[in-house]
């Protein structure tokens, strides 16, 4: 591009929208990040699941994993912020909206333990009192329901905000699975949770990987 | 009577800096010289230009042992920037039928 090139008005608001344009297009994610979560989350739903169903007990809990997940995350977040050649607007946008979905699971966590220890000895009183007619309310399997709704909230603003499709679809699978799982028992809650983990993050992910190494590799040749 | 256009914007390369950076928060001089297609020479004394008149803030640092350099646009740049598309609708409007 000559510098000296004088321009007539047209030209330059030409050129204005033609540069705009350009910043906008320029999405990039390695994808690693919903892989890793999308697979954290699908297995310790599908093992948790496997553990109702053929009644097993692991010697530590599954979704722990996600705790350990959270290192790898950090030296993604890390490695991508150094690759950054542009720091868009959005970028600062998702990078808030990720945070607080991120506190928001930790403080639905410690919501639900709170719950959860206050109804338990309430409904076991009562159902000692009641005899036979026991309420048979299972929090758990609405706590997922919940988790539903959080997790479709930063996958659904992603996909619109980045114009990214399969992650706003399956953001939108997840609000539905989110519905459904009022109605379901928690093995059904469990699958529902699995396949929106998958829907919303490993698929995206994967497709995300596939475009980024392909423009990785066209920028080698 | 027209304004007349602010001659450090009109021109092609610093107004095709400008736009991209009019649209994000920071950008590398890398990225820059992608998207405009310039040689790292020419973009380099445009870029020095625009910081020159305060348009354009140049942080230069260190990333993974190389020196980088990273431009964003100021409150300066902004204003001048809307200015210009102002005057250049004016200009516009009174050329169309």
């Amino acid at each position: 591009m000559a510098e000296e090139k004088q321009l007539t008005e047209q030209e330059s608001l030409q050129l204005i929208q033609q540069m705009i344009n350009k910043a906008k297009g320029s999405y990039h994610d390695t994808g690693i990040g919903p892989i890793l979560w999308g697979s954290v989350i699908t297995f310790c739903s599908l093992v948790t699941f496997a553990q109702v169903q053929f009644n097993f007990e692991l010697p530590f809990d599954i979704w722990l994993l996600t705790l350990i997940a959270i290192i790898p995350q950090i030296f993604i977040s890390i490695r991508e912020g150094r690759m950054r050649k542009v720091l868009k607007y959005e970028d600062i946008a998702l990078g808030y909206i990720w945070t607080c979905f991120g506190v928001s699971v930790f403080l639905l966590i410690h919501i639900n333990a709170g719950i959860v220890s206050h109804l338990n000895p309430i409904f076991k009183d009562y159902n000692t009192l009641k005899g036979p007619h026991e309420i048979t309310f299972d929090y758990a399997s609405y706590s997922t329901s919940l988790f539903l709704m959080l997790y479709g909230i930063p996958s659904i603003l992603t996909g619109g905000i980045t114009k990214f499709k399969p992650m706003l679809y399956g953001g939108i699978l997840c609000w539905v699975c989110c519905v459904i799982s009022v109605y379901t028992s928690i093995k059904t809650d469990l699958l529902l949770m699995a396949l929106s983990a998958t829907a919303m993050w490993l698929i995206p992910g994967i497709i995300l990987r596939r475009k980024y190494l392909k423009a990785s590799e066209c920028l080698k040749n | 009577m027209f304004k007349e256009l602010d001659p450090i914007l009109h021109s092609q390369l610093r107004l095709a800096v400008m736009s991209l950076l009019i649209s994000v928060k920071q950008a590398e001089f890398i990225f820059i010289k992608e998207k405009t297609n310039a040689t790292a020479g020419n973009l380099s004394v445009q870029v020095q230009k625009l910081k020159e008149a305060g348009y354009i803030d140049v942080i230069k640092e260190f990333k993974d042992n190389y020196p980088n350099t990273s431009c964003k646009i100021t409150k300066k740049g902004i204003a001048a920037f809307e200015e210009y598309v102002k005057t250049l609708q004016e200009y516009l409007q009174v050329k169309q039928p």
